[in-house]
């Protein structure tokens, strides 16, 4: 059950007093409670909930860091949960090369945050929640007699949190990230045709369910039957319009991961690229933990699980590089401020440089005169999943691509992969829309742990390969 | 532990439940991460957790805690039948009975109990010095070595009470080459084992450097179609994922299998034989019972080129009309699904280097980066680590390559399964050659 504000504070506190030879100690008091409920084909597919609760500890011992986690929140079991953390970190004494010289200094956070939430998820009834996924699976599958499958999944993920460290943070945060999804699949003569429409949203139950569950249903039954018919683009180095939700996934895999701190420090390609223009001019492209631009997005934080406030960080300025992403060991090895980057996933999770909600902030460019100008290419719309790697090579899915000819929407072809090299890309940006959404709120990043993320933009046009079947 | 089992089912049935399982898991892990060629944290930990899943009316309800003491206990049981009041009735929701579990050999290690963090830091740090012995250009962003004992203990009230400790050590290397302003494709290479004896990080390190190192130089090529080699690794990452999807019985019922209706069929080349089997030890899935208490066992689900069977947990048992094949599964945070335990694909007759030379024009893939469908198997993606062969002799390694096709065509195009395998966690498996793929060039 969660506790009192402030309880748990006192207790973390005199935890990270006791210094043993230490020269940084964190203790990260998590209680989660997630609700699943996802009904496929008229019956229930699964529902749980499920509570996890308890302490990380992490330590900072000789230039070596030692994690240990419990379960138990006794004094007895914190204490002997903080000496393993510390002998953790001394079994790497020997072997580790290059000892953390500390960390950077940062404004430690100190208060209570509630995310806003417009309609509590924890009022309302969990019957509710099964009744709204059952009618939107259902009315995705009545949609029309081309739909043979559908699902729909409703989730919720409740936080509180407790950060308290030997710096001087001390924190509470209480946090609401429900979201929903529709998946419908069509089929025919032996074809099949997926699509799949959901949010994930930072907040309570109405800003979730700004459009209704239903709607989400029939828009992705009308697509999975429309993308049954189309057929495969074919594979070209072309003109494409990325929607929002493309524009987030480019900013979050093929940006966003180049420079996060830990994977500069490993050799990514933009290592020495600082202060140098790698994209065109129109490209300024963020990452926050606040919810910029828009409200409710699906990454936001408002403090890091290292205790530093999680700000906007500007990574490319009309076109230059600005920034990477921080926590405050890396802010020291490059010196510079943490911008708030770390992030665990459950209380026996370490933090790690995460990203937040990132994207492309939005220019002046209007979708129809994108469309109009181009000779040749496609619009690519619906994220899929998607992978980057160190050398800025990327490859992600869309769900629907549309053929452009001579400034014309033509026909609807299947999903296809859009790849490139993310700066190349980046530098053949030369129109960015005026509206911005966020769109990759149902997602979760992986590294080592998941992370909710989002990310978005307007559209933007630019050249890259699309792949179909040849 | 029995005691607690026994209590929540007690408490259930006096709450109104008609079944009731309780499945708990306690695990002691140690692991030390790898980041920036140096040993990064040592991390040392226990939990322990427990899932409830009550039937009241044909109705599920379930709930989880990671507090093992009766008054969580206690709570967890009313919120799962709070839950069960709100679900909708499904008469295939039932709990297996009891029946006669044959418990494995070989995936408990009593050395495991003594070994820590200490000896976790040393091999990450052998591993660590093996990759850039053998090449100074190898960078290593990140890796980890993890050993851990689970002991997992299940119950319900048909009577059964199973548990079993299993110890498992697994260790993974991800990083790249790079030699001035070329840097190579990213690879990741793991290795598992059940026993501290078997423990060989070298082997991982060394097959890691070598691809890195041999994506270094790559080449543009021209867009053609031809023969695909997929390591141990790409057919992880291409063919399992998709073969995995298909025969689960899950998404036989759902609809969403390629293999609906396929029982009895061809599906692939006659080179082709798969197999589910919890019961090798080699690989890290193997336990004595499923996640609801069904023993076990081997299934062969497909041979030679023909589909022979699906996984079944008892749910979709029930609901198609057959016995579970034992693939319950999931943690002590969910009800069972099903998936499969260790896939094991076939070995061939023919030697990596044979298969090599028998290629015409093609590309050997090390890595696939991209979008797999498991429901048609439709896959584009990016070629990584690739290296172009020509005439039975590897060229040159290739940049900006996309594959695209679809994996069971492809499966039909199976030209080639090699000797060597490899345990990918869950997995073993072999090289594997493809004939006419399309490759578009970037």
């Amino acid at each position: 059950m969660p506790a009192e504000d402030g309880h748990m504070v006192d207790s973390l506190r005199s935890l990270v007093s006791y210094s043993k030879g230490t020269s940084y100690i964190e203790a990260r008091y998590q209680s989660r409670f997630m609700t699943d409920v996802s009904f496929v084909n008229g019956s229930l597919d699964r529902i749980r909930v499920v509570e996890n609760a308890g302490c990380g500890i992490r330590v900072l011992v000789d230039g070596c860091w030692g994690f240990s986690s419990t379960n138990n929140m006794s004094k007895s079991a914190l204490a002997e949960s903080l000496t393993r953390a510390v002998s953790a970190a001394r079994v790497l004494a020997k072997s580790k090369k290059n000892k953390v010289k500390g960390l950077a200094e940062s404004k430690m956070v100190r208060g209570i945050f509630r995310m806003g939430a417009n309609g509590s998820l924890s009022d309302i009834d969990i019957e509710k929640k099964v009744q709204v996924t059952r009618e939107a699976e259902k009315a995705a599958r009545r949609h029309s007699g081309m739909i043979k499958t559908a699902s729909c999944i409703y989730r919720e993920i409740l936080d509180h949190k407790a950060i308290v460290n030997s710096d001087g943070a001390e924190v509470e945060i209480y946090d609401s990230k429900p979201e929903f999804g529709v998946t419908a699949i069509a089929k025919s003569g032996g074809q099949s045709a997926t699509a799949h429409e959901g949010i994930g949203v930072t907040g309570g139950w109405n800003d979730l369910f700004r459009k209704s569950p239903v709607e989400y249903a029939t828009t992705a039954a009308a697509r999975a039957a429309k993308l049954l018919k189309a057929d495969y683009a074919k594979g070209e180095k072309t003109t494409i319009i990325l929607d929002p939700g493309m524009v987030g996934l480019l900013s979050h895999e093929a940006i966003g991961h180049t420079v996060e701190a830990d994977f500069v420090l490993s050799g990514s390609v933009v290592k020495d690229k600082i202060g140098m223009k790698v994209a065109s001019d129109l490209v300024t492209l963020v990452d926050s933990g606040r919810s910029e631009i828009a409200n409710n997005a699906g990454g936001t934080i408002l403090v890091d699980d290292e205790g530093v406030a999680a700000e906007r960080t500007a990574i490319i300025e009309n076109g230059i590089l600005k920034s990477f992403l921080h926590n405050r060991e890396s802010a020291h090895a490059f010196g510079t401020a943490s911008t708030g980057n770390a992030r665990a996933f459950q209380y026996n999770d370490e933090p790690l440089i995460r990203m937040r909600n990132t994207f492309v902030e939005p220019r002046s460019d209007k979708l129809d005169d994108m469309i109009k100008e181009t000779r040749h290419g496609y619009l690519v719309k619906g994220a899929r999943n998607g992978q980057a790697d160190a050398n800025g090579e990327f490859m992600f899915g869309a769900e629907e691509a549309y053929l452009i000819e001579n400034g014309e929407i033509k026909e609807l072809m299947r999903g296809a992969s859009i790849s490139g090299n993310a700066f190349e890309v980046l530098q053949s940006v030369d129109m960015v829309g005026d509206r911005f959404q966020y769109d990759i709120g149902t997602g979760y990043c992986g590294k080592y742990q998941p992370a909710k993320v989002d990310g978005g933009g307007p559209y933007v046009r630019c050249t890259a390969v699309i792949g179909g079947m040849q | 532990m029995q005691d607690l089992l026994r209590y929540a089912i007690k408490e259930a049935e006096a709450q109104g439940a008609s079944d009731c399982e309780a499945y708990a898991a306690d695990i002691r892990e140690s692991e030390v991460f790898i980041e920036n060629s140096d040993l990064k944290q040592a991390k040392s930990q226990s939990s322990s957790s427990i899932g409830i899943r009550v039937l009241l009316n044909g109705s599920l309800g379930f709930y989880s805690v990671n507090r093992l003491v009766k008054d969580e206990i206690k709570h967890a049981v009313a919120m799962a039948i709070k839950v069960a009041r709100v679900s909708p009735r499904d008469k295939y929701n039932s709990l297996p009975s009891k029946s006669k579990v044959n418990m494995l050999r070989g995936i408990y290690d009593k050395k495991s109990e003594s070994f820590e963090a200490s000896d976790a830091a040393k091999m990450a740090a052998e591993m660590l010095k093996s990759a850039k012995s053998y090449d100074k250009r190898v960078s290593i962003d990140s890796g980890s070595f993890a050993g851990n004992i689970m002991t997992h203990s299940l119950a319900n009230s048909n009577g059964l009470y199973l548990t079993e400790k299993v110890s498992a050590f697994s260790w993974s290397i991800m990083g790249m080459a790079i030699s001035g302003a070329d840097v190579s494709s990213f690879d990741f290479q793991v290795g598992a084992t059940h026993h501290v004896k078997d423990i060989d990080v070298q082997s991982t390190a060394t097959e890691f450097a070598e691809t890195v190192v041999n994506s270094l130089g790559p080449r543009k090529i021209e867009s053609f179609r031809g023969e695909m080699l997929l390591t141990p690794s790409a057919v992880h990452e291409l063919v399992e994922e998709v073969l995995s999807h298909s025969v689960n019985s899950d998404a036989v019922q759902k609809k969403s299998s390629y293999f609906a209706n396929k029982l009895g069929k061809v599906v692939a080349s006659n080179l082709l034989t798969v197999e589910d089997d919890a019961t090798n030890t080699e690989a890290l899935g193997a336990s004595s019972f499923d996640r609801e208490g069904v023993p076990h066992r081997r299934n062969v689900v497909v041979e030679k080129g023909m589909l022979k069977k699906f996984l079944y947990n008892t749910y979709t048992a029930k609901k198609g009309g057959v016995k579970s094949t034992g693939n319950a599964s999931g943690s002590t945070g969910s009800p069972p699904s099903v998936s499969t335990t260790n896939v094991v694909i076939k070995q061939g007759r023919t030697s990596l280097d044979a298969l090599i030379s028998e290629m015409k024009s093609g590309i050997i893939i090390s890595r696939f980066s991209g979008n797999v469908n498991p429901v048609n198997g439709d896959f584009s993606g990016v070629v990584k680590g690739g290296r172009l062969v020509k005439n039975g002799q590897v060229q040159h390694a290739v940049k900006e390559v996309m594959v695209a096709g679809n994996v069971f065509d492809a499966l039909k195009r199976l030209s080639g399964v090699s000797k060597e395998r490899k345990i990918i966690y869950d997995s073993i498996l072999p090289h594997m050659r493809f004939d006419n793929i399309s490759f578009t060039a970037g």
